[in-house]
């Protein structure tokens, strides 16, 4: 994934596609306001919201107080008294200082008021490692969220799905809890032409970024781009993957999985996160459940070791799963 | 204003942000209140202790699950917060505040259904866990609210609903509305992080967001020094730059008083505000613990501690601005006695029905249905 920054193009990156996501739905729906810190009079850490506040104004743009917390709960509040809230986290990982909030007070308030309460509120933040973060500027915390029944997950890895997701997180009447690619935002490799008109993608909808009969490799986020270098590798060997990009994962798009392997017969599932209790290890079973008499090969994973993210270079990709570790491990389970 | 008691750091080294002396006035906001207002706050008084002794009584039969939290002895604090807001105000009552859910603005008519507080019977629904309750007895107890009604949705995590609140207020000022938020705490809640968070929020935007702190000595088995290293709770509030009020949590009509003051000053646009209100918690933390509670906690410190009875301390006030007759004020004796050692003759007849009625309603609504279990998870569409 080499990075050539911002060439002039009429292409919109990673970044650009979320900025005017949240930019054309503050446009359309005057109830939506945006929380965060930093994010008016700075315009986000990243830039996100840059612009937003001098156009929507100090009410509806708010640079809030350093408390996740306060973020989520205020957020709560709001969307309790009808408006739509975006929510940023400076970085996924400080979503853990507004934990209780999120699973307990957001998560549970449609549930708990059988109904009577929607929470329209979108946190979303930079996430994901391979790119010298460290601890705490690396993470990937979905599965914390997966497990909170009634919060959305999201995770868009191309331009066009993240302008298309957000826009439908923004307009879904769930909390949902958006991770960006912090890698991808002005990778100009991966910007591409969008749309003039208005559009979504719909939550639940994977999408197949390559096809193939051998084997199915599973991810989202940046494993996505391993998996595709993976495939290209594994073409010249003369073996053809299919890459599926599951953009969502809660809701899961579990047909997409089993068609999928109806076909290749085999399956590998590649996440940065932790091994134990990850996303990756509910995808395995997932497909055991759906699809083991379509199975050749034990479905696998292959996921970061159960450490924390490392600072120095060589620490990173030891324990983070690498294109390499994806061909190896996809050559032995064709092979199986 | 003597009712007004900002609390000023006591070192009075603090710089720039105090907040200004009101013009002093000798009239009390319950100066203002009418005879009627003095004996419906008095029959309030009876409704939130009936209701609580009578759940006593209904849980001791084995007629009820789930813990019971008694406001026994703290009735003042909410009839006192309660009584002067509008209906289209908002509040977030917590464990210990059963009776709120039915109190707030039960002036608008004991039973006017277009009132903006919840009926009774469904708060009895909800403790008899039947389908009757807003909550459809998905959470248990407390844990209820209504976006209708304006009262936010309490759970579990102490403190956790007060940045709940000031986003609810905000929101309605976005919407320019004029509404005030008033959240009730225990003294032993205000330890946690989110207290300060929400509060520091809504102080740096003035949010109409006013944190009642029902300070009764004890947090489940942790007296309040083990909580708080200040001896009141309100002194926090200059850190903040707010105004920290404390009032007598027995005498209602403080209690009015100083919360009218925290309302008037939100109202402004002038922002939050702390209102500490001493009292005493009557039994154990929950009907479970009351066992225990009689080990951890002296019989004589109880006993001063449940001294002054607020429905007594209620009668005094009636009796003196000449509102009650000493023989009215003899009629019904709820006061001083242990919820077990009352009977309804010491409540007044409307009161008890009132709760009776209540209860009907409960038990006439079925548990809800199994399948619900599943339901409300996500909502399907907009
Ligand atoms: C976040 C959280 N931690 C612990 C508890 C358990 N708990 C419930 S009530 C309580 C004591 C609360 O004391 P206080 O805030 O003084 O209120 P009181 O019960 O005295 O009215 C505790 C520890 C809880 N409900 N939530
Ligand atoms: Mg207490």
């Amino acid at each position: 994934m080499a990075a050539t920054l911002d060439p002039v193009t009429t292409k919109t990156n990673y970044l650009n596609a979320l900025k005017s996501a949240i930019d054309e739905e503050m446009g359309r729906n005057p109830d939506m306001i945006c929380l965060g810190e930093d994010i008016g009079i700075l315009g986000g850490a990243f830039g996100v919201t840059e612009g937003l506040q001098a156009k929507y104004g100090t009410h509806r743009v708010m640079d809030m107080p350093i408390s996740e917390a306060a973020i989520v709960g205020v957020s709560c509040g709001a969307a309790l008294g009808g408006k739509t809230v975006m929510a940023e986290m400076q970085f996924i990982d400080f979503i853990s200082c507004g934990f209780d909030q999120i699973v307990n007070m957001l998560a549970t308030y449609h549930y708990r008021t059988a109904g009577e309460v929607a929470m329209n509120v979108v946190i979303r933040g930079p996430a994901g490692a391979y790119g010298g973060g460290a601890l705490y500027h690396s993470q990937m915390n979905e599965a914390w969220f997966c497990q909170s029944p009634g919060l959305r997950v999201v995770v868009p890895s191309t331009p066009y799905d993240a302008k298309g997701l957000m826009k439908a997180a923004l307009r879904d009447p769930n909390p949902v809890i958006f991770y960006e690619i912090k890698q991808l935002y002005r990778l100009s490799d991966i910007a591409e032409e969008l749309p003039e008109e208005d559009y979504i993608v719909p939550l639940g909808q994977a999408a197949i970024r390559r096809a193939g009969t051998d084997l199915t490799l599973i991810s989202y986020g940046q494993n996505v781009y391993h998996c595709l270098d993976a495939a290209k590798k594994l073409e010249d060997e003369g073996m053809q993957v299919e890459v599926i990009d599951l953009r969502s994962l809660v809701p899961l798009d579990e047909a997409t999985i089993l068609e999928s392997i109806k076909k290749t017969n085999r399956a590998l599932v590649v996440n940065e996160a932790p091994r134990t209790c990850g996303f990756a290890g509910e995808l395995v079973a997932r497909i055991n459940e759906l699809a083991f008499e379509h199975l050749d090969a034990p479905p696998l994973r292959l996921t970061r070791m159960d450490t924390p993210v490392p600072w120095a270079k060589a620490l990173e990709n030891f324990v983070l799963p690498q294109v390499d570790d994806i061909v190896s491990t996809a050559r032995r389970l064709i092979r199986y | 204003m003597e009712t007004k008691t900002l609390t000023p750091p006591k070192s009075g080294s603090g710089s720039g942000r105090k907040s200004k002396a009101e013009p002093q006035s000798t009239t009390k906001p319950s100066d203002l209140l009418t005879p009627e207002d003095c004996l419906e706050m008095l029959k309030q008084l009876y409704l939130a202790r009936y209701f609580d002794v009578r759940l006593i009584k209904e849980k001791r039969r084995g007629r009820l699950t789930g813990t019971l939290y008694s406001s026994h002895n703290q009735e003042a604090i909410l009839v006192g917060s309660l009584y002067g807001l509008n209906g289209t105000d908002w509040i977030s009552p917590i464990h210990r505040d059963m009776p709120a859910f039915f109190i707030k603005d039960l002036r608008a008519g004991w039973d006017n259904p277009d009132r903006l507080g919840m009926s009774i019977g469904e708060v009895c629904a909800q403790v008899w866990c039947r389908s009757g309750s807003p909550g459809r007895a998905r959470d248990n107890w407390s844990h209820i609210g209504s976006k209708s009604k304006r009262i936010v949705h309490s759970t579990s995590m102490l403190a956790g609903t007060i940045p709940v609140a000031a986003g609810v207020v905000l929101a309605d000022r976005l919407n320019g509305g004029d509404a005030v938020v008033l959240t009730y705490n225990g003294e032993g809640s205000t330890a946690q992080g989110v207290f300060h968070e929400a509060i520091n929020f809504a102080a740096v935007h003035k949010l109409p967001v006013i944190t009642i702190v029902e300070n009764n000595m004890w947090a489940y088995g942790t007296p309040v020094e083990l909580e708080c290293p200040t001896e009141d709770v309100a002194t926090r509030a200059a850190g903040y730059g707010i105004p920290g009020l404390i009032a007598d949590g027995q005498d209602v009509f403080d209690v009015y008083d100083k919360v009218m003051v925290a309302v008037e000053h939100a109202r402004a646009g002038k922002g939050p505000s702390i209102v500490e209100c001493k009292t005493f918690r009557a039994y154990g933390h929950g009907d479970h613990d009351d066992d225990r509670a009689a080990r951890y906690r002296t019989k004589e410190d109880v006993e001063s501690g449940r001294s002054r009875d607020p429905i007594a301390i209620c009668k005094i006030h009636l009796v003196n601005k000449g509102y009650l007759t000493k023989a009215e004020a003899k009629k019904y004796m709820a006061e001083n006695k242990h919820a077990t050692q009352t009977s309804d003759e010491d409540f007044p007849p409307d009161v008890v029905s009132y709760m009776s009625k209540g209860i009907e309603f409960a038990l006439a609504s079925p548990p809800p249905p199994a399948e619900e279990g599943a339901m409300w998870v996500f909502r399907e569409e907009n």
